[in-house]
């Protein structure tokens, strides 16, 4: 399987291209993978958590992604109630999600062994 | 993308408005958690909900990609886009309209001219395998062909391998009595094979059995569909019936499909093909030396025209004794059907009528261009807060292009309803057509016309959409930008100059034209056209059935005409002016040597009628009967003739032997040549030279189908029903037929060229005019932008004048470089119309000072008015308001 979106720069919106594109799936099928279910708000602080000061990223971003994964049938939601006692969607992985979190987690170190190959070789 | 995200993509689509309340329900709980976190970790109320909100960045930016990637986009996009476009439209219906009617018209005379290029060129012959339909011709030279003799017809037909059916065909007329009246009817002499030639079952009743064109046979006729429509209501009962052709019954046994056998006409002004009977060739005939018949065949399949032509010469070198020794010299051709039916010039004509009206096409684009780049420069400021509010580069150029497909759609519909228009406007032209062109809006002329509609809205929207959508993230909100841009500006000024430049190219190829139509009808046609009205009497061989009845009823109809009050003198003879006569050998007694000339019979009054000067010797008098001596008048041409080829210095007094076609027979007489007469134009065609013509006494050669010239002394047409009545007491069984003044013939003679000529002159005002209505715009356009300039101008002392000149001198380098670039073009392309000119070059210099300085004024009386309205530019209010 081919992981489409990988060099798709056009799903972000321009002002946000220093995070490169593609990650962010990754990161929101592992965030589910270690967190289990959580609202989107709870997604988009543990990966900023997560990411510290090292990645900067609209919390807004997240959406578009949900809904690609959730398209895909990577994630699945469930209506829950928040802390705030709000009705918000719950998100977690499917079991196919679970497998594609595998690949792209190799795919992502193949492609990082690349570069970094590459970068070495340059150096 | 798997099929899953496909289809919950277009599931998006339509539940849009679920998704984005879903979506916002979700963004509101996560400000709230955000705020909620914010506080827990002590900062103020109005601090937590402002760091919530920067941390989720751009809101109404996520949620267009969001919808981008939930969804189609791009169709919800195309949806939006359209519903768009129609409001857009809406907003603005002065420009909507301007430029609706432009495409229209455009796209319109583009349709219409489209099915006339599909109906004759693309597909010439509707019937199936149509380039296994040849002619076959008898080919006295190279370059002339001509018809074939009984004989050589029915041995090639014999012999030949190559043909599936072959058929001949000769043109017939008949006298049958329709509702009580004698009516002449037009049709055609066939082999009983000919409509397989076609390959056309007819619509009721069968087609000819081989049987039936031997002599002997019961006599069958087939009706064309038109016919049988006018003359017998549409009765199904008409098979069957006998009807009598010159009171000689025939059985109906076929109606023809409706169809290009409705159109089937020997000349353009004669009445179409009604009926369709049989050749049965009885042993007379075949011994005749006549070239009558015209082969039409249908190839084997696999045989080539080729094969077939050579299989032909083969089988006239077999029958080389049955011909006479001058005419062993003769050839065969194959000729496929189309080629003949096409002329080279009719060609050229649509050829050149396409390229015209496909220049008025973009020159109508280019206006629309100009429209919505002016009408873009007004919308800078939405386009900027479109793309403020997250839309892309490309989305906007989507959308304008989207608005000008809307246009392009609208165009397009009202064009081809104007098409609809424009081909019933054009069925008065079929005659000049081939019979066969089926001028239709069919389906490949409807794709044609969507396609150009497209065509038009993507060159139109491009420039402007690319333009105002690079412009839209440039400028943003900036209103300091107002106002036109430089390159913008440049842009216009080059789309009007290339107006100008292919107008000024339809406008000389329009002179040229009518030049040569004026040149053409200055030829002289040597004969009296004002006041004259002819008509074709057919005499039924039942009551006329010798010679002499022929000859005794001629000088008796004439004497009633000429009492008719208001006619002048009447004439009978073989054929009128310009309709065609045919040709004959002309021998000199005592030597083997022949010209062909052109041959005519006529009638004592026929040179004083159609006012024919005699230039030398005497005209025919009523003394030149049956049984005097045999005499003739030639025309200057031939006494030139006779001079150069035979030293005939006078040719009045000499003797020549010409064929005498008398009634039912074929022979020569010697007869003396008793005078010269100016040149007649016989024949059709006024570009050709004047033709070398010997005319005989019609009462020396009677026969049975004669024309009757009336000259009047009003208006021509006005004594016709005292003719008709005349006629009817001499015989009431006598038919009139091809009623039609001399004007009339005249004016037919010049069909071919005149409606080339009206076309393309009333393209290129067309085209001069959007052209100055470019024009007109982009300088109206430009007064407005420079307005506070003009007022500097004038508060600094310039005058109006000062001030028109500016603004007139602004338009010089447009047209001066368009007018240039328009005569290069002319000068290159003028020469594709030369077979279309007559006495005229196709470098014609006046034509190219015409198209300059009708071009010119064109274009200065399009940039006086916005002129004039800068020079009525009041300097304060100019300079207080910021427009």
């Amino acid at each position: 399987m081919i992981y489409m979106s990988t060099f798709d720069m056009s799903n972000l919106p321009a002002s946000k291209k220093e995070l490169l594109s593609g990650t962010l799936d990754l990161l929101v099928l592992k965030t589910l993978d270690t967190m289990g279910p959580l609202h989107g708000y709870g997604i988009a602080r543990r990966i900023e958590q997560m990411s510290a000061n090292v990645m900067r990223l609209s919390q807004g971003s997240i959406y578009p992604a949900l809904i690609r994964l959730e398209q895909r049938g990577w994630i699945k939601t469930k209506w829950g109630v928040s802390e705030t006692n709000r009705k918000v969607k719950f998100y977690s992985l499917t079991r196919t999600g679970e497998m594609q979190l595998q690949v792209e987690v190799a795919s992502w170190e193949q492609t990082l062994a690349l570069v970094s190959r590459v970068l070495e070789g340059k150096a | 993308m798997s099929v899953r995200r496909l289809v919950l993509r277009l599931l998006a689509l339509v539940r849009r408005d679920r998704l984005d309340r879903e979506l916002d329900d979700e963004v509101q709980a996560h400000l709230e958690l955000a705020e909620h976190h914010g506080l827990a970790r002590g900062l103020s109320p109005e601090e937590a909900r402002l760091e919530a909100r920067r941390a989720f960045g751009g809101i109404p930016q996520m949620k267009e990609v969001h919808r981008d990637d939930r969804s189609a986009r791009w169709l919800e996009h195309v949806i939006g886009d359209i519903r768009y476009g129609i409001v857009s439209v809406r907003r603005d219906p002065v420009l909507t309209m301007v430029a609706i009617s432009v495409l229209a018209l455009g796209i319109g005379a583009n349709t219409a001219m489209f099915s006339l290029v599909d109906g004759v060129l693309f597909r010439p012959l509707p019937f199936p395998d149509p380039e296994r339909i040849v002619r076959v011709w008898e080919t006295p030279t190279a370059t002339t062909s001509n018809s074939t003799t009984t004989r050589n017809f029915v041995e090639l037909k014999a012999r030949s391998q190559s043909f599936e059916a072959l058929s001949a065909e000769s043109t017939s007329t008949a006298t049958v009595e329709v509702n009580g009246t004698p009516t002449r009817l037009n049709g055609r002499y066939v082999s009983a094979d000919h409509f397989s030639v076609f390959g056309i079952q007819p619509l009721l009743g069968r087609n000819f059995r081989p049987e039936e064109d031997q002599p002997g046979a019961d006599r069958v006729i087939v009706l064309s569909h038109a016919a049988w429509q006018a003359h017998f209501g549409g009765d199904p009962g008409v098979l069957g019936r006998t009807i009598l052709l010159d009171n000689d019954p025939h059985e109906v046994i076929g109606v023809l499909p409706p169809g290009a056998f409705d159109r089937l006409r020997s000349r353009p002004l004669d009445d179409p093909a009604s009926f369709w009977r049989l050749n049965a060739f009885d042993q007379e005939e075949l011994r005749a030396s006549m070239h009558w018949l015209n082969p039409v065949g249908r190839l084997k399949p696999g045989v080539t025209v080729q094969q077939a032509q050579n299989e032909l010469l083969g089988i006239r070198a077999q029958i080389a004794d049955l011909i006479p020794a001058w005419k062993q010299a003769w050839s065969v051709k194959v000729e496929p059907f189309d080629e003949l039916l096409i002329g080279d010039r009719l060609r050229q004509s649509i050829y050149i009528a396409l390229g015209a009206v496909v220049f008025v096409l973009l020159i109508a684009c280019a206006n629309i261009t100009n429209l919505l780049l002016a009408q873009g420069a007004a919308r800078r400021q939405e386009m900027a807060v479109r793309a403020a509010l997250g839309a892309s580069r490309g989305r906007i150029a989507a959308q304008l292009l989207t608005e000008s497909l809307v246009l392009g759609v609208l165009g397009g519909i009202a064009g081809v309803a104007l098409a609809t228009l424009l081909v019933q406007a054009a069925v008065p032209l079929l005659p000049v057509m081939p019979f066969t062109a089926e001028v239709t809006l069919n389906w490949r002329v409807l794709a044609f016309a969507t396609a150009t509609a497209v065509a038009v809205s993507v060159t139109v929207g491009l420039l402007p959409a690319v333009r105002l959508a690079s412009g839209a993230e440039a400028t943003a909100l900036n209103s300091a930008a107002r106002g036109s841009s430089g390159a913008h500006e440049r842009t216009r000024r080059t789309i009007v100059a290339a107006q100008v430049a292919v107008s000024v190219m339809l406008i000389c190829g329009a002179f040229l034209l009518f030049k040569s139509l004026a040149r053409l009808q200055l030829v002289d046609v040597g004969a009296r056209i004002e006041n004259v009205i002819t008509m074709s009497i057919d005499l039924p061989r039942d009551h006329y059935p010798s010679g002499n009845h022929l000859a005794a009823f001629y000088p008796t109809l004439i004497e009633r005409v000429n009492a008719i009050p208001g006619v002048i003198s009447a004439s009978l003879a073989g054929d009128m002016p310009l309709e065609g006569t045919g040709g004959e050998n002309l021998r000199m007694p005592g030597r083997d040597e022949r010209l062909m000339v052109r041959f005519k019979r006529a009638d004592s009054a026929y040179f004083a009628t159609l006012g024919i000067p005699v230039v030398a010797g005497r005209g025919f008098t009523t003394s030149d009967r049956a049984g005097a001596p045999n005499v003739a008048v030639v025309n200057e041409s031939l006494a030139r003739r006779l001079r150069d080829r035979f030293g005939m210095a006078d040719p009045v007094g000499q003797a020549v032997d010409l064929p005498l076609l008398g009634f039912g027979r074929d022979r020569r007489a010697i007869m003396t040549i008793v005078g010269v007469i100016g040149n007649e134009r016989v024949q059709s065609d006024l570009r050709a030279p004047a033709e070398d013509v010997a005319y005989v006494p019609i009462a020396q050669a009677p026969r049975m189908q004669v024309k009757l010239a009336v000259r009047t002394q009003g208006e021509a047409t006005a004594v016709f029903p005292a003719v008709r009545e005349a006629v009817r007491q001499l015989d009431d069984r006598l038919a009139l037929a091809d009623v039609r003044t001399m004007e009339d013939i005249w004016a037919g003679s010049l069909s071919g060229l005149r409606e080339p000529v009206w076309l393309l002159g009333i393209f290129a005002a067309v085209s001069a005019l959007l052209a100055a209505l470019g024009l007109y715009g982009v300088l109206a356009h430009s007064v407005t932008q420079r307005r506070r300039e003009i007022g500097i101008r004038m508060a600094l002392g310039a005058r109006a004048n000062d001030v028109v000149s500016l603004v007139v001198r602004g338009t010089l380098s447009m047209v001066g470089v368009g007018l240039l670039c328009g005569l290069a073009g002319a000068a290159a392309l003028t020469r594709v119309m030369r077979t279309l000119l007559f006495e005229v070059s196709a470098l014609e210099p006046s034509a190219f000072v015409f198209g300059g300085v009708v071009m010119a004024a064109f274009a200065l009386a399009a940039a006086l008015v916005p002129a004039r309205r800068a020079s009525r530019v009041d300097p304060s209010t100019a300079l207080r308001t910021d427009g």
